[in-house]
C-alpha cells in the first residue's frame, strides 16, 4: 500500500475506502463555489460490486492498494461464480459474477484475462480492449425506424446482443469492443 | 493518434452542431440583456490586481515597457471588480460576455482554464428579481435554440425549464437531507459528529483553524449528500441564503446576518450561475478582502494587495444592485446536450497541451 493525494487518484487505481477495496472508474475536479478544490471519483465496491461516488478533499490522504495481477483462462459459469484456469499449473478460481458484473457477456471460450488479487482475494478482471466472437443468431435485416436504420441486433456465444450492420449472418466472426459492447468489425480470416 | 476537434469538423455531424451551438447560445444571450436595455461593457483581462478569492489560482505574466521596465500582470478570474466601478460610474444596468482565466483546474469535464463567462448587473433589483432574470433568460435561450415548450432534453432525461425553479434555502437542505439546524450547521463539532457518523475520514482536517476546518466540512457535506439530491430534480433548482463566510462580495441579510444573500443554479448537477445582493458598504468589503488575504497567505498563495480602486468606487456610492455571474460553456453543454465542456470548444486546452506530442511535426 502506498499513500497518495486524492487529487493525483486516476482511473484504473484500485483504492482504499471506508476500508473497503474500490476500482476507480472515473475522476472529476470539483470546485465549489467557494472553498478549496474536491476530487469526485466514481468507484465500484469490489466486495459488493456497488458502485459509489464520493468527493474527496484534494488533499486528502488515501490508500492506494498494490494489486496482484495474474495471467488466467475463462473456463465457464457456474451459477453466481465464474472459474478461470492458471494455463501453466491448470489451478482453477472461482471469481464472483458481480466482479463482472455486465462484462461478464464478454468471455468467450479459452479468453486470456487478468485477474487483479488483493488480501489473496480476486477483485477485479482485467479484458481485453477488444474480443473476437462468434454472432449465434442473426436475423434477415428488416427496413427498420429511422432510429435503428443500418443496424439490427444480433445474438453472440455469450449471450451478448449488439447492434450490427444488416450484412452480419450466423456464423460470422466479431470483433466486439470490451469497453462498451460495441460491433467494432467483422473479422475476415 | 487522437483526432483533434477541427480534424473531426468537417465529418461529425454531432460534434459540429455542439460546436455551432455556442453561437446560438451567445447570440441568444446578447438578444436578451439588449432588449431588457442592459448597456454591454468590454473589461480588460490582463490586470494588475487580479482580486484576493483565496481559493482560485492565477495565471501570472510580465508587462514590459519600452524603457525595459517590468510589472507583474494577472489574467482575470472574473471581471467583478472593474464592472462594479463601472456601476459606480452611474451606467446602469451591465452585462459582458468575456473570458475568464483560472490556473490549477482540471483540463475538460465541466472546466478548461480559459471560460467563458457571463456577468450581469441589476441596479435597483434584490437578489430574489435577479433569480426571475436568469429564468427569463434561461427560457429566452431555449426558445432560440429550439427547445419544444421549455422542455429540455439533456442526457435522455427531460427538465422542465418553466419558471419559477424550486427553491431552497442552505439552512432547509442541511434539514431536509443531514437533519442539521441552522445553528448546527454553522458550528464545527457539529459538522464533524455528523461527518463521523457517515463514516468520512476526518484526518485531514488536523492542524487547521477552525473557520478553515469548518469551511473543508460544510463543502464536503453540501457536495456528498446535498448536491448529489439536487442533481435528481427534473427542474433547475436555485438554492439560496449561504452562510457568510461562504459569500465574500454578498450583503449580509438584514433578517440573520449569519447567512448572505448569495443564490446558485443547479441544473442536471452542474453548477450553472452564481449570484448575490450585491455588498455595497467599503468599509465591510474592505475587512471582508483583509479577511480573504490573511486566508490566502496561509493556504501559502502569494500575496495579492488589496484593489483599492475598488474600495474608492464603493466609497463613491454603488447603486443598490445585484449580479450573477454565468458558465456560459456549461449553459452551451446543456442546450447541445454534451455531458463534456471538450465537446463545446473548438479548441479544448486538454488539446493544446496534453495531446500535444513533444516535437511531432505536421506533415
Amino acid at each position: 500500500m502506498s499513500t497518495i493525494k486524492a487529487g493525483n487518484i486516476k482511473k484504473g487505481m484500485y483504492i482504499l475506502y471506508k476500508e473497503q477495496p474500490h476500482y476507480v472508474l472515473k475522476t472529476q475536479f470539483v470546485s465549489p463555489g467557494k472553498g478549496s478544490a474536491f476530487t469526485r471519483v466514481k468507484m465500484r465496491d469490489m466486495r459488493s460490486g456497488a458502485n459509489v461516488e464520493f468527493n474527496f478533499k484534494s488533499h486528502d490522504s488515501v490508500e492506494e492498494l498494490d494489486v496482484e495481477t495474474k495471467e488466467m483462462q475463462f473456463l465457464y459459469h457456474d451459477g453466481n461464480e465464474i472459474v478461470f484456469m492458471d494455463p501453466r499449473n491448470y489451478e482453477q478460481l472461482s471469481v464472483p459474477r458481480h466482479i463482472l458484473d455486465e462484462q461478464a457477456l464478454m468471455l468467450t471460450s479459452e479468453i486470456k484475462v487478468y485477474l487483479t488479487i488483493y488480501d489473496e482475494r480476486v477483485i477485479g478482471v482485467i479484458l481485453p480492449p477488444k474480443v473476437r466472437m462468434t454472432v449465434t443468431e442473426a436475423h434477415e435485416a428488416v427496413s427498420g425506424d429511422r432510429q435503428t436504420a443500418g443496424k439490427k441486433p444480433v445474438t453472440m456465444e455469450s449471450g451478448l446482443i449488439v447492434q450490427a450492420p444488416l450484412f452480419i449472418k450466423t456464423g460470422d466472426v466479431l470483433l466486439i469492443d470490451t469497453e462498451t459492447a460495441a460491433y467494432v468489425s467483422r473479422v475476415n480470416d | 493518434m487522437q483526432q483533434k476537434n477541427w480534424q473531426h469538423l468537417r465529418q461529425n455531424q454531432k460534434l459540429r452542431q455542439s460546436l455551432l451551438m455556442r453561437e446560438k447560445v451567445v447570440d441568444a444571450i446578447r438578444a436578451f440583456f439588449k432588449q431588457k436595455n442592459y448597456l454591454e461593457v468590454e473589461t480588460p483581462l490582463l490586470v494588475k490586481r487580479p482580486g484576493a478569492e483565496p481559493y482560485l489560482n492565477l495565471f501570472e505574466t510580465t508587462l514590459e515597457l519600452p524603457d525595459e521596465s517590468r510589472q507583474t500582470g494577472y489574467l482575470l478570474t472574473s471581471p467583478e471588480y472593474a464592472m462594479k466601478k463601472l456601476l459606480a460610474a452611474g451606467l446602469g444596468s451591465i452585462f459582458q460576455i468575456c473570458k475568464s482565466f483560472r490556473n490549477k483546474e482540471s483540463l475538460g469535464g465541466t472546466h478548461n482554464p480559459e471560460f467563458t463567462i457571463l456577468e450581469f448587473y441589476q441596479v435597483e433589483a434584490n437578489y430574489e428579481q435577479l433569480m426571475g432574470v436568469f429564468e427569463q433568460l434561461i427560457l429566452a435561450i431555449a426558445n432560440a435554440t429550439g427547445v419544444q415548450n421549455g422542455q429540455l432534453v439533456f442526457q435522455g432525461k427531460t427538465y422542465d425549464l418553466a419558471a419559477p425553479y424550486p427553491r431552497f434555502s442552505v439552512v432547509e437542505l442541511f434539514k431536509k437531507y443531514l437533519n442539521l439546524s441552522a445553528d448546527e450547521l454553522l458550528d464545527l463539532e457539529a459538522l464533524r459528529d455528523k461527518a463521523t457518523e457517515l463514516g468520512y475520514d476526518l484526518r485531514g482536517l488536523e492542524g487547521l483553524s477552525t473557520d478553515f476546518a469548518w469551511e473543508e466540512l460544510y463543502n464536503q457535506l453540501f457536495l456528498n449528500e446535498i448536491e448529489v439530491r439536487l442533481a435528481t430534480f427534473d427542474r433547475p433548482i436555485i438554492v439560496y441564503d449561504y452562510p457568510a463566510p461562504q459569500a465574500a462580495l454578498a450583503r449580509k441579510k438584514k433578517t440573520d446576518s449569519r447567512f448572505a444573500e448569495r443564490f446558485e443554479v443547479y441544473l442536471a448537477g452542474m453548477e450553472l450561475g452564481n449570484a448575490f445582493g450585491e455588498l455595497i458598504d467599503a468599509s465591510e468589503q474592505r475587512s471582508r478582502l483583509e479577511a480573504d488575504l490573511d486566508l490566502r497567505r496561509q493556504l501559502g498563495k502569494k500575496d495579492q494587495e488589496i484593489d483599492y480602486d475598488f474600495i474608492n468606487a464603493l466609497e463613491s456610492g454603488l447603486p443598490e444592485c445585484s449580479g450573477m455571474a454565468v458558465g456560459v460553456d456549461r449553459l452551451i453543454m446543456l442546450f447541445a446536450d454534451a455531458t463534456e465542456i471538450n465537446q463545446v470548444l473548438f479548441f479544448p486546452a486538454s488539446e493544446l497541451f496534453i495531446d500535444e506530442k513533444p516535437g511531432a511535426k505536421v506533415k
